[in-house]
């Protein structure tokens, strides 16, 4: 007759084990770092670009701001009787048209 | 087989858990117990990166009439070139290359004697290359020149407010800094510490993840602007600079303010310089002598002892007194300008042909306390003006007991007070009475776009609103009525004026007879100010009085600001 190896109804139940849940986390965890670490450079690396681009142009904005100082530094030292314009004789206040349609 | 599968799960189990206590207490080690030496290394690291890269520093602006933002100081791009004497072949042809495109650059000599160091491996040769310039010399691929991204601090306006506006240099340290006006003032503002972000983010992990994520330094940094307007700036530059020119004057200077807020639309002085070109610039050029120097005002400061007089109580405006034309006080003789004995009149009389019988006679009226309390409050202390070395008023002669130096001080002499202190006292009498703070920025636009409006006190009262209106009018009388018999009248826009001419004091503590000091305030319209001007030259060489030297150039400044602030009759207010 063939024995067959008993086995108590409590070892039946399924048993735990930490080894795969923690070696789920230290995947999780190893993707998530190196997918930080992705993100964060790529963001270090587009701030750097668009600061640079920021500041070339700011500029080529201060180039053109220096040439609209100039020119208001040339109408100021304009001497406009040698120009030929003279001095108005008078000065009157005269109310002006709106620029708009309002009312 | 079960038991050696649990012991091994153990011991892994165990190995994991003595891995993790080891880092943690790793951590524990660096973080808690040496975490200060660390994050002092980490942000040497961190600034060692910022310096490393390309220069970077926030921006100034002026602000137009229409709120525009226009840079004062801002940063250039462009190459710097540098040598490798190493690999440079041939000196000379490179030297051609370099000096073909770049403005300034190492004479011949001292070139090809750094060409000639073979022990050198990295010289710089030329600084501030244009674009189109690095990029043309860098086409060349010349063997052993380097041609290398390059910022500098520029500003577009040149000369425009430039001792307002400041400049920077390295100072003590090897980075740029502040060095005067509001680059030193607002530097913390100003200095970018960050530098290259691939280089120093792990510093910035490792120096604390809560000043990573909320940056105090990132909140603090951010662009400067200004209430300077650049058109009004460029006009009063312009002006002031032909005042100096046309009298051959030592200096001159000028300030144009809104009395009721104390925003400074404008300042100017002269001689100034170009803050792009520092290499052969007087150092004591850098000084803003509106801030940091005092001088005599004379009589403009009768406008002061009369709002005085009137606010206290002492006088009012329909007081008279007996005009002599001089008289003694402590062994001293005391005169008008003119010598002219004018008889019993009232009080405008005094602003209008500016007597300083009339002031003295005002001092006589205040006391000694109440002149020294009103003259404490409006000169006794700094005015708070955000720019650097602001000087204090001198008024020792203020604490004797002698009446002649309360005599003196009434018009304006024996008391020495600075440009912007002086305007500040007259704009009290302009807006109704009350001590603004002069300031010349008014908001912070931090580097994540926000803009913080600054605040400035409002001041403390200290004349009434009635003393101020009658000595207004008063000044409108002057202008109007005595300035070159009126010639200058504005009709619809009534104009405050008063005109000073001080002796210079000499080194010895008396007065040259002919050398002085010209002014002249003013402020319009009379009875709703829009804006105040004072305008001073030192040591005229041709002209005497203050209505010669400065009223020509003053009144070109009340016609352009009418006209391009659009200023008319309806805007001015009344007397009453």
């Amino acid at each position: 007759m063939r024995k067959f190896a008993t086995v108590p109804a409590s070892s039946t139940r399924p048993t735990f084990s930490a080894v795969p849940v923690l070696a789920g986390f230290v995947a999780t965890f190893g993707v998530a770092y190196v997918a930080l670490m992705a993100v964060v450079m790529t963001y270090a690396a587009l701030t750097v670009e668009f600061s640079q681009s920021v500041r070339s142009s700011e500029a080529q904005v201060a180039t053109l701001e220096s040439q609209y100082l100039s020119a208001i530094a040339n109408v100021n030292s304009t001497n406009y009787a040698a120009e030929g314009y003279a001095k108005p004789i008078a000065e009157v206040y005269v109310p002006g048209s709106r620029a708009t349609a309002l009312r | 087989m079960r038991a050696i599968f649990k012991f091994r799960v153990r011991v892994v189990l165990m190995v994991v858990v003595g891995i993790a206590v080891l880092i943690a207490g790793r951590l524990y080690v660096v973080q808690v117990v040496h975490g200060t030496r660390y994050s002092e290394r980490a942000k040497q690291q961190f600034s060692a990166a910022g310096q490393s890269g390309l220069f970077d520093r926030g921006s100034i602006y002026f602000t137009t009439k229409d709120g525009t933002h226009v840079s004062a100081a801002t940063l250039a791009t462009g190459y710097l070139v540098a040598i490798n004497p190493r690999l440079l072949a041939d000196p000379t042809a490179a030297y051609d290359a370099i000096s073909a495109v770049a403005t300034t650059t190492l004479s011949k000599s001292a070139f090809l004697a750094a060409a000639a160091n073979k022990n050198l491996v990295y010289v710089e040769v030329a600084h501030e290359l244009s674009t189109a310039a690095g990029q043309r010399l860098a086409a060349e691929n010349i063997t052993g020149v380097e041609v290398l991204p390059e910022r500098w601090r520029w500003y577009p306006g040149g000369s425009l407010a430039t001792k307002t506006i400041g400049v920077v240099g390295y100072g003590t340290g090897s980075t740029l800094i502040g060095q005067s006006g509001l680059e030193e003032e607002y530097d913390p503002v100003l200095e970018r510490s960050g530098g290259d972000l691939l280089g120093n983010f792990f510093a910035m992990l490792f120096s604390g993840a809560g000043s990573t994520l909320v940056s105090a330094q990132g909140a603090r940094e951010g662009d400067v602007v200004t209430t300077i307007e650049p058109e009004v700036e460029s006009r009063l530059m312009d002006d002031v600079a032909a005042m100096n020119a046309k009298h051959s004057s030592h200096s001159s200077g000028g300030i144009i303010m809104d009395p009721k807020t104390g925003a400074i639309i404008a300042l100017a002085t002269y001689p100034t310089y170009n803050p792009n070109n520092l290499s052969n610039v007087n150092p004591q050029l850098l000084e803003n002598p509106l801030v940091s120097h005092v001088y005599e005002f004379g009589s403009i400061m009768k406008a002061v002892t009369m709002a005085s007089g009137l606010s206290s109580g002492a006088i009012s405006a329909t007081s008279t007194y007996d005009d002599t034309g001089c008289f003694h006080v402590d062994g001293d003789r005391i005169c008008n300008w003119n010598y002219h004995a004018y008889g019993v009149i009232p009080m405008k009389v005094i602003i209008m042909q500016s007597l300083n019988l009339g002031a003295s006679w005002i001092a006589e009226q205040l006391g000694h306390t109440r002149m020294r309390d009103y003259f404490t409050k409006l000169f006794g202390t700094k005015t708070g003006i955000d720019l650097p070395n602001e000087a204090t008023a001198l008024l020792g002669n203020l604490s004797k007991p002698q009446q002649i130096y309360y005599d003196t001080a009434s018009f304006g002499e024996g008391v020495a007070v600075t440009p912007i202190e002086m305007i500040r006292a007259e704009a009290a009498i302009a807006n109704g009475g009350v001590l603004v703070t002069p300031h010349v920025v008014s908001s912070i636009v931090s580097q994540s776009g926000q803009t913080k409006e600054l605040t400035w006190a409002s001041g403390t009262r200290v004349f009434t609103r009635q003393a101020t209106r009658e000595t207004a009018s008063m000044m409108n009388d002057l202008f109007s009525q005595v300035l070159y018999n009126g010639k200058y009248n504005i009709p619809g826009i009534p104009v405050s004026m008063k005109t000073g001419t001080a002796q210079l004091p000499t080194p010895t503590g008396t007065y040259y007879n002919n050398r002085f000091f010209d002014d002249e305030v003013v402020f319009f319209p009379s009875y709703n100010p829009r804006f105040i001007i004072l305008l001073y030259t030192e040591d005229p060489k041709n002209a005497i009085y203050g209505t010669d030297t400065i009223t020509p150039p003053m009144i070109d400044l009340i016609h352009f600001l009418i006209n391009y602030y659009g200023i008319t009759p309806a805007m001015a207010g009344t007397a009453s």
